[in-house]
Formats: C-alpha cells, sequence, structure tokens
C-alpha cells in the first residue's frame, strides 16, 4: 500500500537560488496515489518528485531547473551521493530516508 | 600632471626592458642547465636518477613514500599545460613549479586587471595591464628557475588547441567559461591527455578528473578509465543559467582551494598513483560557505558518449561557441536592442538631472551591486526579480507618475532588456519617457563621475 515518505533534498553550485536559498532541507511527501490519484505505481519516483517539487517549491522560472519532465542540462542528480545515472535517473523509486542532490555546474574560474 | 605623465611612460619603458632582460636571463639559463645536466661531472652526484640539487631542493616531498626518488624523477620529466591564468591557474601552477614539473605550458589571452588580484595570486599590480600568461610565467620563474615555462598568449581554440595540447602529458581546465571547458574535454578525448577540471564560482568550488586513461601495471595501458565531461553532460547548459565570477562575484580563497587541489590531483597522477586514490568517476564538491567537503561518485564511461565512445561522432574540433550559444570571452557583449528615442546617453542624465528634470532611475543590477555603488536617487529593481509582483509594482510606478524613466545598468545590456519589458507592457505617449542610459555605470564613470566605481 502506498504511504508518505520523508526525504531529505539539497541544493548547490547555484541550483539553491531557485528554492529560497535554502540549501537542505527534509520534505514529506504523501501517499502517491494521494499527490496523483490516476498513478498506479505505489512507490514515488524521481520523475514525480519533479513535479511535486515543482507544484510546491519552485518559485518561478521553473525551465531553469527543469526541462521536460526532466531537469535542464548542466544539473548533476546525486541520489545518496551518487550520480542519479547508476540509479535509473527519473525512474528511481525513492526510499525512505534518501537523500537527493541537485548540483548545478560551475564554470567559473 | 606632466611629471606624473613622464612617470608613468618612463615605468611603462623600464617595465618593457625588464622583460627583455628577464627573458634573456631565461634562455642563457635554459641553454647552461641543459649542457650542465649533460655533463660528466653531474651525472657523478646523480642519486637514483636525480642531481644533487634535485634531491636538496625537492627532499621535503622525496621523503614522502607517495612520491619518493622516482616520483620526483617522474614529475622533473613531465609537462603540464595549464589552460587559463585566473583564480584557479595561478594557484594550480604555483604548486607545480614548486614541485619542480619539468615543463609548464601557461594560457591565456587576457590582460591583468586590478579586479583580479584578489584571487589570482600570480599577479602583483605593477602587473596590471601586462599579459597574464607572460604574468604568470615572470612569477613562476621566480618561484622555479630550474624548470621551463611556456607563456601563450593567446585564445586557446579549435584551429590551435591540438597543436598546442599535444606538447604535454596533462591538460589542466582553470578556464572561466563553458564552450572552452567543451573544447579542453574534446582536445582531452582526442589526443588521449587526462583533464583536470576544476571550477569555482561566489563560495563553491568542483573538482574532477575527465578523460583518464590506463597507465599500464594493474591499469590496463590507454584505456578510457571513468568518465569524459560530455559522458556526463551531454548537453551545454541554457547560457541565462551559467554564472560568472566578474558578475556573481567568487571570495578568493575558493578557487585558491580548487586549484591547489587541481595541482595535487596533477601531481599524484604524474607520479603515478592508481586511479582508485584519484578523482577518476569522482567529484569533489566544496562548499566555503558552510565549510563542507564532500566526494560524489560519478557515472562511468557512457557508451553513447559524442566522443569518448567506441564509435564517437564527433571526431573533431567544433565550434564551441555556436554549439554552446554562448561567447568564451564575456566582454563582448554589446546588445542593441532599443531604438534611439528611448537611449540616452551618460552626459543628456547628468545635464537633465543637473536641470532638474525628473527622472525615475531603475538601477536592475543585482541588491549586492546596488549596494555597492549607485546614482544618487536611484531605486533598486534588480532584472533577474523583475516579474511578476514586482514587475506589476514598477509598471504601477511609472504609471502613476510623469517623470523620464531611466534603465541603468552595469554597462548598458540589462538596461535595453528592463526598459524592453516595461516598454512592452506601454501603450502611447507613455512610451516616449522610458530610456535606457546607454553604456551603463561605466558610460556614467567615464563621461560623467570619475570618482564612480568601475568594477
Ligand atoms: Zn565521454
Amino acid at each position: 500500500m502506498a504511504h508518505p515518505i520523508k526525504l531529505q533534498i539539497q541544493f548547490g553550485g547555484g541550483a539553491e537560488l531557485l528554492f529560497d536559498s535554502i540549501k537542505s532541507r527534509t520534505i514529506e511527501l504523501p501517499a502517491i496515489d494521494k499527490y496523483f490519484p490516476e498513478c498506479q505505481r505505489e512507490k514515488w519516483t524521481i520523475k514525480e518528485l519533479l513535479v511535486w517539487m515543482k507544484d510546491n517549491l519552485l518559485r518561478e522560472r521553473p525551465e531553469l531547473f527543469l526541462q521536460g519532465d526532466s531537469v535542464r542540462p548542466g544539473i548533476l542528480v546525486l541520489v545518496n551521493d551518487t550520480d542519479w545515472e547508476l540509479y535509473d535517473e527519473l525512474s528511481y523509486e525513492l526510499l525512505e530516508g534518501d537523500t537527493i542532490a541537485f548540483i548545478s555546474t560551475l564554470h567559473g574560474g | 600632471m606632466d611629471v606624473i605623465q613622464r612617470l608613468e611612460q618612463e615605468i611603462a619603458e623600464l617595465k618593457d626592458t625588464l622583460q627583455m632582460k628577464e627573458q634573456e636571463l631565461v634562455e642563457i639559463k635554459q641553454k647552461f642547465l641543459q649542457i650542465n645536466e649533460n655533463s660528466t661531472e653531474n651525472t657523478k652526484v646523480r642519486i637514483g636518477g636525480l642531481p644533487k640539487w634535485a634531491i636538496e631542493r625537492y627532499s621535503r616531498q622525496i621523503l614522502l613514500p607517495d612520491i619518493g626518488v622516482q616520483g620526483q624523477g617522474r614529475l622533473m620529466a613531465a609537462r603540464v599545460l595549464i589552460v587559463g591564468a585566473g583564480g584557479l591557474g595561478c594557484p594550480a601552477s604555483a604548486y607545480l613549479a614548486g614541485a619542480g614539473v619539468g615543463e609548464i605550458g601557461i594560457i591565456d589571452y587576457d590582460e591583468v586587471d586590478v579586479t583580479n588580484i584578489h584571487r589570482q595570486i600570480l599577479h602583483r599590480e605593477r602587473d596590471q595591464n601586462l599579459s597574464k600568461a607572460q604574468s604568470a610565467a615572470n612569477s613562476l620563474r621566480s618561484i622555479n628557475s630550474k624548470i621551463k615555462i611556456t607563456p601563450y598568449s593567446i585564445d586557446i581554440n579549435p584551429s590551435n588547441g591540438l597543436e598546442i595540447a599535444k606538447n604535454y602529458d596533462l591538460i589542466l581546465d582553470c578556464t572561466d567559461n563553458v564552450p572552452t571547458r567543451y573544447m579542453l574535454n574534446d582536445i582531452s578525448v582526442l589526443t588521449g591527455i587526462p583533464l583536470i577540471s576544476g571550477s569555482a564560482l561566489k563560495m563553491e568550488g568542483q573538482l574532477t578528473i575527465y578523460g583518464y586513461r590506463g597507465k599500464g601495471g594493474d591499469e590496463k595501458e590507454q584505456t578510457h578509465i571513468g568518465p569524459c565531461y560530455r559522458c556526463i553532460f551531454p548537453r551545454p547548459p541554457p547560457p541565462e543559467t551559467v554564472g560568472s565570477c566578474s558578475a556573481q562575484g567568487v571570495a578568493g580563497p575558493i578557487p585558491g582551494v580548487i586549484g591547489v587541489l587541481q595541482a595535487l590531483e596533477a601531481i599524484k597522477l604524474l607520479v603515478g598513483h592508481p586511479h582508485t586514490q584519484l578523482l577518476v568517476q569522482r567529484m569533489l564538491l566544496f562548499d566555503g560557505g558552510d565549510s563542507t567537503f564532500r566526494t560524489v561518485k560519478l557515472r562511468p564511461r557512457s557508451p553513447a558518449c559524442e566522443i569518448c565512445s567506441d564509435e564517437p561522432t564527433i571526431t573533431k574540433l567544433l565550434d564551441y561557441e555556436v554549439v554552446c550559444q554562448s561567447q568564451a570571452k564575456e566582454k563582448d557583449l554589446d546588445l542593441h536592442i532599443l531604438q534611439s528615442e528611448n537611449r540616452i546617453s551618460a552626459k543628456e542624465l547628468a545635464k537633465s538631472l543637473n536641470a532638474k528634470e525628473r527622472h525615475l532611475l531603475v538601477d536592475v543590477r543585482s541588491e549586492a551591486e546596488f549596494n555597492m555603488c549607485n546614482i544618487d536617487g536611484a531605486v533598486n529593481y534588480p532584472l533577474e526579480k523583475l516579474r511578476e509582483k514586482q514587475f506589476e509594482e514598477l509598471m504601477e510606478k511609472i504609471r502613476s507618475c510623469t517623470s523620464y524613466v531611466t534603465f541603468v545598468c552595469r554597462r548598458g545590456n540589462d538596461s535595453q532588456l528592463a526598459a524592453e519589458r516595461v516598454l512592452d507592457a506601454l501603450v502611447g505617449p507613455d512610451r516616449s519617457r522610458v530610456r535606457d542610459l546607454t553604456g551603463g555605470l561605466h558610460a556614467w564613470a567615464r563621461h560623467v563621475d570619475i570618482d564612480f566605481p568601475v568594477y
């Protein structure tokens, strides 16, 4: 049965500017069928997390964070300090206590 | 005033002479060093392959099991190319010169500016307007006269990049822009030379090694180990999301930390540490704001990578400014958006303000910049926040007054964007009240108020 989960989400490299300049926060996601009534799955994936973040945290200019249903180029997504590419990217099923980080790459020197 | 001009002229001439003499000395020393190295006298005092002077000079690092005599020998035989003589390149090259890396090439097209000095530690006040590559080379030579330093006061680009790089064993990416970073990655993959990539902005820095190749022993020679830049970032970021040190600021020690760590990774790599001990397929994230370092695991080399996979679609260098839709040299931007009737020069604005004509002066720079310096009476509406509520608030102000509305920014680009946004929302005669300060506060400082800070 679907149930709510708690996560840590983190931002770095300037991505935090789109989220009230808060670099780290704990969030609680409701049971997924509460938030997406049509959703057949029982677990949240990063894909739905991004939608939830857009609805609940992203104040303005979503195009600076999102592109299509994923993050824009130049943002590295980390699942518990590991590149999300090693975790199925958008399809990764979130677990209670996971830390998901969104790090914008820097280019200055 | 004549005295000042004469002295400035004399100093400039003396600087040129000094530089010529230094160059002459370097060349003579290098010849002498070569003769000395080849003499039988010298080989007698070689210990474990190193001459006496080298054992003495580098003893503090030779003592480390991590380096040792063999490692020192490898450093002295190594050739490292440093791209960018700025906040990262200065500390990185200083430590590599100190460590006795045999040959250091340093590239930078730019000249030393006073705003560089808080972080670009090889440049001194007296080096202003000197080529950064030359200034860095001078400092590096004063650190270590036993090594070869090659300054390149040029723009590294797709037509010269491979040619320059192939004389080196390792490249350090110490640049400040996206197109050059993609180009250096492609140079690294095409030549098989590993790339140590550092970056820094505001209070944060990032560091990793791209395009690493096995070095024999436990690592199969020349095979790819770990990703390249394109494996992780196949698409460049949208230009509007990319920050720069000159626009957003940087604390001096931030690139200092990252540049020094680039040098450390370079030393370990050259000495022959295995990839498991290097930042290969790992990225170091440094946040100076809360004093944290973390190392995250990156994806491996991508089988679909456009350049480093077994079937690459990119086989030569590209036009990176086109690919990345942004410029390698940030200073060139010069927008012409507004019609001439919606623009006002610095002198005209000063005249109008002096004649007590009323202007709503809207400064669209960031709050931090506005707090640093501003024209008396200006109000601050940062362009990045000039949307929705903020924008409506400003429009209300504009509609309810009859004075001129003059937009101001640093160089006169953002002010046009802001004025355009406002013009689009206005109809009729109100439009004629809106203008932007041509050339921005730089022009204001040049033509009206010489005491106004130029940054
Ligand atoms: Zn690749």
